[in-house]
């Protein structure tokens, strides 16, 4: 017994010590121990030679060049290029996240044909010959219909050989109807346009400015080529250039100015005449320039002068009158003054009345066309294609009136009006137009007045989106024949936003296509072929390479190396030979057009009491605005004062907050006389009180998990106020009311 | 490599000229495979080795005034590379380099007791709170130079240590001992687009930061400069990431100071 | 049913009535073990942990259960070392509480770390200068003597004696018990130190860091002696809770007086000490770091300055003042008030040493993060007490773990029917009484 138990005990620890003295538990150990450092389920990046290609990136018309890291066909990491002329090395937020949009889950693998409801996101995957002979087919119909015109397409450029290729299927085809989304552009060109007779890009050599006012530009939110902005705005800071930045709302630009001026919203136009009002008053305008090289200032002064004193201009933008004395006099006395508009990045239109009395103050001081002033640049004009011949359904088609009315009689200097289309097509019976097609755009989300664009949407019978990607238009359209995504193929992209010299820069294949996607240049080629004469001989070229190819001419091996074309010694016009007006000088009052500055300021919509506050948008760095849905990079950078979970918050001044009994944090709703949406608040010194901001950018419906759902579509609540001149959308805000829930 | 001078890389932040754009996150989470998730809102646990921060002045409008301030490791060096973090990690699996000036973070060594996250008074440490997951096909973007983390440890900035190293490998191969200033460049520094970042060497007299900084080797590295700040400069954390701004609100922010006390260039 | 396995001499419950009272217990056990292995599988995403909280709940759990659980060492050095040889009729369950509390705080940590699997690198790849290493290898040595000291009185199982090997073995142990139990108080002395220390040596921390002697922050010493102080507080609480849901005294009141007064003494000058630490703290070391004393407890409710009153003179000062008096030690009810303050005392130093360190932002644009656990972490935390609770209730009931019970409940004899049971009732107090040393 005792033995026994002796001899049992002795094998149990005996066995104890020996496994433990043994290597068994040990190894086990170590391997456990090895094994939760490679988790089969931690991806290891696949190893590879590595290699950089250069391209541009067409993620915004910053035009900027990026280098693409890659390892083996992978690519890994995206960079500024070095000595690029317009980024220099740098590279902005959104530039940086492309490769989550290369290879994200938002891609349209294929062409897709909706099966389901409009926008229930059900489809079914169809090859593309049967894709693009559906369309051919439908096209073809509404052509032998005598209906060509009712073809539109919605573009996001207009000035590259893919949307130039759109535009001349359309007019091959017999439609009128290419029409580019709205932005600032779209008001300085008026500008140029109606004062100096150009038909020109707006450029600033803002490198070689030595005082700056903006009104309301997001110099470092996105505001032209944002990477050059930025760049400019540490030359400044380098060199002491002052910046007053004058903005209802202490933005990232405000922040970094030298003063902030915060001004009612929409009162930016009469501030401007405000300050020219003390620059005529005090003799400080530059008399050679505006003696010599201006007409109509006689009259314009004399208006300016007596309608826009100091007084009147503190009354109607809140900011005293010594402080506008003291601006004015700053301004004129710098060497080279230079006054900015367009709010926040550009994203819209805005009233022509102020964009003309901004820059009538350049004018003053004699700033245009000169070293650190306004520059008028030609457009590109890389592309010489022979004319189309039309036959007569083209001919007759192209006599059509726009659908937005942009060059009718009423709104004559306009080249595009996209936010009338909406209520166009609800006035008309049957839809004016019959099939729509998207390029580089996502209307969807980005048109305001969401009821009247959900009714006009529902009655168009065809809607075609070009999108690589699962947007809101994607996913409200019937037919997607996604694009290549801009890694992956050819493309010029003919200018960079703001930048002062004539330039092309050039998207070349980093990566061949993931998916099966066309690039919308052949996808074009091949409708044009499918329809026939008269359609198809206005495209002599085999595939969309063989018609950059041809485009360039000598110019193309040289293009494809060195990635852009730039025109470095460019200069502007001399001004004896740079104003194209009538006069042949720059006119204050335009002859074309004298009503055009009347509207320098304009009304938000809806009425007080029922709306007693004003929403105004805020454009963010961090956040892709509009076109691009945000990727998760840049969604994970945006502070938990702006999203909290899915909420949105808005920013109020704490005495308003207080005013409705709302604290920080606290859920409230948001009305407007567009829309209603549920939102946080956040208290926020930086505003000024009666005022809601919002950011724009957010609200997606469509993309994936890491993007849709997350806060509120700012257009989903405000509409257009079109400026009864230019016909311009010239809203910047909308009144609201905001209550606690 | 044995008469190496021993370097100490360090990074200048120029707040006036840094515009809160957030590329420098972004380049961070790009070169680094840091991952992310659904909601990233909850910014306690929302790894951002790169994270810029808003500074408010206080006063109420329109006296507001905001600054931003981007906040990577500052590789702090303490006294004789006793930094806050690496000297409390049990394990050995964060460690300050006197060659080099980096405080390194070993994934694989980490066992995940987040006491270096309690000493780090900068929030500079992040947890893997979840296994890192890329959406199907996202992980083709994926950086071969820097191993994705599991779950369970902690990760932090690390001077993009693997362009260093790429570096040296390049300098040797060709005979070098010594990197040239641009050689080594850190992915925010490269990225920032208003190029207010510059990264190099703080003991080379010939690089940019050792001129913009001038630090006081007598007092710890501490700036020359008057216009040059390091946060909380007073803990003797003494990091090798330092600030430059013109308002003096904005460098009395970089520290703790009692009423009384005058500014942060008093001391 | 288990008449076979309970002690010579006293007397308990039916098996059925036993196991039915635990059943409670049990079944927070299994929620707990099903939140731990959520943890372990999940990852730490289950907890309401975050980056600036790494340290939160179950950390404070630790150090709390192992200052409480320094009854264990004190009572040892007093008993085996300084030689009060009346604690012996303690020392049992002193060590017992000290068992129970460091193998939860090992289950604890185990849960805590972000690499379970890889816990072992903290002795692999030992950093010598890190406090957690000092806590570790302290720590995994001090259990092993607690394991140690506990065994002899599992050995004492009626049956388990019976084998003569364990017999033997378990009269052996107790013969060089001293040894242990000097040992046990050196690893405590450096461990409960370098608990303090981990907080103490926090430089970036100031509402944290203190200074000290050479590597030791002041912390270190506080804790050593806080643990010494209220740590047989925890075991006099506990033993009077026994006490209670035993209807039976176990314990004679001249013993608990001798480790009250003792405690009470201890708890005194500890609170002096902390008082000039928390002082010197608040006028100098927090203002060199620019930071103000209030700065540490405004701006937020949870963290007030109540939160000091507490720990310093509810849970410092009354106790401490009730113990060191005859009257108010000898007073059951006072005697009880006292001790359950400073184990109220205790626990909130060691919350705010873990706590309101992460709570208190150091740069001046961070605000204060707020943090509530999860119901994972509660379920985890409340693991180790219903194992506790059984494990108390499992030697209770077979280990001869109060040698005191038999004589101060004396049972009928003549209902016991057992053959060695009628001997002599000198027999079952041998049996029950630790073996002399
Ligand atoms: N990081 C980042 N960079 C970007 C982009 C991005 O999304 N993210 N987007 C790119 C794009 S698409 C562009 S076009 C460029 C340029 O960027 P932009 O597109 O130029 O940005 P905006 O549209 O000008 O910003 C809109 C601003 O206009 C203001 N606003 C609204 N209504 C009015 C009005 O009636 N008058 C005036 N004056 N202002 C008004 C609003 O306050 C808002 O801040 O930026 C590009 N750069
Ligand atoms: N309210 C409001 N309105 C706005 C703006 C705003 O910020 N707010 N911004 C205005 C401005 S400045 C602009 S530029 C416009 C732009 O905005 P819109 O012109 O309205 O259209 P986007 O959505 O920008 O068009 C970009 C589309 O191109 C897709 N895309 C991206 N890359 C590729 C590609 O490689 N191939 C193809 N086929 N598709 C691609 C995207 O998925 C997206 O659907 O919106 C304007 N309208
Ligand atoms: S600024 Fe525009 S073009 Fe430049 S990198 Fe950013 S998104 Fe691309
Ligand atoms: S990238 Fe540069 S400008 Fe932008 S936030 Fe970072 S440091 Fe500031
Ligand atoms: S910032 Fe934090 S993580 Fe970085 S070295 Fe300093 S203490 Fe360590
Ligand atoms: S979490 Fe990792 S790096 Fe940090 S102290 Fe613990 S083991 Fe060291
Ligand atoms: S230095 Fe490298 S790791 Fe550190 S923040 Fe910059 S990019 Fe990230
Ligand atoms: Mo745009």
């Amino acid at each position: 017994m005792k033995m026994d138990r002796r001899s049992f005990l002795s094998f149990v620890i005996g066995g104890a010590a020996g496994t433990t003295l043994s290597p068994l538990p040990w190894k086990l150990t170590d391997d456990l121990a090895i094994w939760s450092q490679n988790w089969p389920w931690t991806p290891v990046p696949e190893k590879g030679e590595v290699s950089y290609a250069n391209t541009t990136c067409m993620l915004c018309p910053g035009g900027c060049g990026i280098t693409v890291r890659k390892v083996g066909d992978r690519a890994v990491k995206i960079e500024g290029t070095k000595g690029h002329p317009v980024n220099n090395g740098g590279i902005c937020i959104l530039g940086l996240s492309g490769l989550q949009l290369l290879y994200g889950p938002t891609r349209v693998p294929s062409p897709l044909r909706r099966t389901g409801e409009r926008g229930e996101n059900r489809w079914q995957k169809v090859s593309w010959d049967e894709a693009l002979a559906w369309v051919a087919e439908k096209l073809a119909d509404l052509r032998g219909k005598r209906l060509s015109h009712t073809v539109a397409c919605i573009s996001g450029t207009d000035g590259g050989t893919v949307p130039r290729l759109m535009e001349r299927f359309l007019t091959a085809f017999g439609s009128p109807n290419f029409i580019r989304t709205p932005s600032m552009r779209d008001s300085y060109e008026m500008t140029l346009h109606l004062m100096q007779g150009a038909q020109a890009s707006i450029g600033f050599d803002i490198e070689n400015a030595d005082f700056i006012v903006s009104f309301g530009s997001g110099i470092l939110e996105g505001w032209g080529s944002p990477v050059r902005m930025f760049r400019a705005n540490s030359v400044w800071k380098e060199n002491g250039v002052k910046v007053v930045q004058i903005e209802p709302r202490l933005s990232n630009t405000a922040a970094k100015s030298d003063k902030w001026l915060p001004i009612h919203p929409g009162t930016e136009g009469a501030l401007a005449l405000g300050l020219a009002h003390v620059i005529l008053k005090e003799s400080l305008y530059r008399k050679d320039f505006v003696g010599t090289h201006t007409s109509g200032f006689d009259r314009w002064s004399k208006e300016v002068v007596e309608e826009w004193t100091p007084e009147q201009v503190e009354t109607v933008t809140g900011i005293d009158k010594s402080t506008i004395v003291d601006l004015a006099k700053s301004f004129a006395n710098a060497k080279k003054p230079l006054a900015i508009c367009g709010r926040g990045k550009g994203n819209t239109a805005g009233g022509i009345g102020e964009f003309m009395a901004v820059h009538s103050l350049n004018a003053l001081m004699g700033n245009i066309n000169r070293k650190g002033g306004v520059w008028a640049v030609p457009g590109s004009d890389h592309i010489h294609w022979p004319e189309v011949e039309m036959d007569a359904v083209a001919s007759a088609g192209m006599q059509q009136t726009r659908i937005d009315g942009a060059g009718t009689d009423k709104f004559m200097h306009a080249r595009h009006l996209l936010h009338r289309v909406p209520e166009m097509i609800n006035a008309g019976d049957p839809s004016l137009v019959q099939a729509l097609f998207v390029l580089d755009a996502n209307p969807y989300y980005t048109l305001s007045d969401k009821a009247l664009l959900k009714k006009a949407w529902a009655k168009i019978p065809f809607i075609l989106s070009f999108s690589s990607f699962m947007d809101e238009t994607a996913q409200n359209a019937d037919l997607i024949l996604p694009n290549h995504m801009y890694l992956e193929r050819y493309e010029d992209v003919p200018y960079a936003e703001g930048f002062n010299k004539p330039f092309i820069g050039l998207a070349k294949p980093v990566v061949s296509p993931q998916f099966d996607t066309l690039h919308t240049g052949d996808a074009i080629l091949r409708l044009a072929k499918a329809l026939g004469d008269p359609v198809e001989k206005a495209f002599p070229w085999e595939d969309y390479e063989g018609c950059l190819d041809d485009t360039f001419g000598d110019q193309w091996e040289e293009l494809q190396e060195i990635g852009y074309r730039v025109e470095s010694d460019f200069e502007p016009g001399s001004r004896n030979t740079a104003f194209e007006t009538a006069s042949r000088k720059f006119e204050f009052i335009p002859e074309e057009s004298k009503d055009a500055a009347k509207n320098v300021m304009v009304k938000a919509e809806g009425e007080e009491p029922a709306y007693p506050l004003v929403l105004i948008p805020y454009d963010s760095p961090r956040l892709a605005s509009g076109f691009i849905g945000d990727p998760p990079f840049m969604i994970k950078t945006v502070p938990d004062t702006v999203l909290k979970e899915n909420d949105l918050l808005v920013e109020v001044h704490p005495k308003t907050a207080q005013s409705l009994g709302i604290s920080e944090g606290k859920p409230a709703v948001l009305k407007t006389p567009k829309g209603e949406a549920r939102v946080r608040v956040h208290l926020f010194e930086g505003i000024m009180p009666g005022l809601v901001a919002m950011p724009t950018g957010l609200g997606h419906q469509a993309y994936d998990g890491y993007l849709a759902g997350k806060g509120i579509n700012f257009n989903d609540l405000i509409g257009p106020v079109e400026d009864e001149v230019s016909g311009l959308d010239a809203a910047w805000g909308i009144r609201a009311k905001l209550s606690r829930v | 490599m044995k008469n190496e001078q021993a370097k100490k890389y360090g990074m200048v932040i120029d707040l006036d000229k840094c515009t809160g754009c957030g590329a420098c996150m972004v380049a961070c989470m790009a070169e680094n495979n840091v991952p992310f998730k659904k909601d990233e809102t909850n910014k306690l646990d929302s790894i951002t080795w790169m994270r810029v921060f808003q500074l408010t002045n206080g006063k109420s409008f329109p006296e507001t005034d905001i600054c931003y301030i981007p906040r990577p490791c500052m590789h702090c060096e303490g006294e004789h590379g006793h930094s806050p973090c690496v000297s409390v990690c049990p394990a050995t699996a964060t460690d300050y380099s006197q060659q080099t000036g980096i405080v390194s973070q070993i994934y694989t060594r980490c066992f995940g007791c987040r006491y270096c996250m309690a000493a780090c008074p900068y929030h500079a440490r992040y947890f893997n709170w979840w296994d890192p997951v890329w959406p199907n096909g996202m992980e083709k973007y994926l950086n071969p130079n820097v191993s994705p983390r599991m779950r369970g440890v902690v990760e932090k900035c690390s001077f993009c240590f693997h362009r260093y190293q790429r570096a040296m490998e390049k300098a040797f191969l060709e005979g070098r001992r010594e990197l040239e200033e641009e050689e080594y460049q850190t992915a925010c520094t490269q990225a920032c687009p208003a190029g207010a970042i510059v990264f190099g060497d703080l003991n080379n007299e010939k690089h940019k930061i050792h001129q913009i900084v001038n630090p006081d080797p007598a007092h710890r590295g501490r700036p020359k400069n008057p216009k040059a700040f390091r946060l909380l400069e007073r803990l003797g954390t003494n990091p090798k990431v330092y600030y430059l701004s013109s308002r003096e609100w904005v460098r009395r922010a970089g520290d703790n100071y009692l009423p009384h006390e005058g500014s942060g260039k008093g001391h | 049913m288990d008449d076979a396995l309970i002690p010579k001499g006293v007397k308990r419950c039916p098996l059925p009535e036993f196991l039915m009272k635990l059943g409670p217990v049990v079944v927070v056990l299994i929620w707990g073990i099903v939140a731990m292995f959520m943890c372990w599988f999940k990852g730490l995403n289950q907890t309401n942990m975050n980056d600036s909280y790494g340290f939160a709940l179950w950390i404070w759990a630790d150090l709390t259960v192992i200052a409480l659980g320094g009854g264990a060492f004190f009572t040892g050095l007093l008993r085996y070392i300084i030689g009060k040889d009346k604690l012996k009729n303690i020392i049992n369950f002193a060590v017992l509480v000290g068992f129970i509390c460091y193998s939860s705080a090992l289950l604890i940590l185990a849960i805590d770390i972000g690499q379970p699997l890889r816990g072992w690198f903290i002795f692999w790849h030992a950093n010598v200068h890190s406090m957690l290493t000092e806590v570790a290898f302290c720590l995994t040595c001090y259990f092993g003597v607690l394991t140690i000291e506990y065994l002899p009185l599992v050995l004492e199982n009626r049956q388990v004696d019976q084998v003569s090997f364990f017999h033997h073995l378990s009269h052996n142990m107790h013969e060089v018990m001293p040894i242990f139990a000097a040992t046990g108080a050196f690893l405590s002395f450096f461990h409960q130190g370098s608990l303090g220390g981990v907080a103490g040596v926090l430089f970036g921390r100031p509402f944290a860091f203190r200074e000290g002697i050479l590597i030791w922050p002041w912390t270190f010493f506080l804790f050593t002696w806080s643990a010494a102080a209220y740590g047989p507080c925890f075991t006099i609480m506990l033993a009077k809770i026994t006490e209670k849901i035993t209807k039976k005294k176990l314990i004679k009141d001249d013993v608990y007086a001798l480790l009250a007064k003792i405690s009470g003494w201890m708890m005194a000058t500890y609170i002096m000490a902390k008082i000039i630490d928390t002082w010197y703290w608040a006028v100098v070391t927090a203002p060199s770091k620019g930071q103000g004393f209030m700065e540490f407890y405004s701006d937020n409710a949870f963290y007030g300055i109540w939160i000091l009153i507490l720990e310093i003179v509810v849970g410092g000062v009354i106790p401490a003042a009730i113990l060191i008096t005859r009257k108010g030690r000898s007073t059951p009810a006072l005697l009880m008030i006292a001790v359950v303050l400073a184990v109220i005392g205790v626990s909130v130093n060691r919350w705010v040493m873990v706590l309101q360190v992460m709570a208190v932002p150091v740069l001046t644009f961070e605000g204060w993060p707020m943090y509530y656990p999860s119901w994972q972490e509660v379920a985890t935390t409340l693991l180790p007490v219903a194992y506790g609770i059984l494990l108390v209730a499992f030697s209770y009931r077979y280990l001869p773990v109060f040698p005191q019970e038999a004589e101060l409940n004396p049972i009928d004899l003549e209902s016991d029917e057992t053959a060695e049971s009628v001997t002599a009732s000198e027999t079952a107090d041998a049996k029950l009484s630790p073996a002399k040393a």
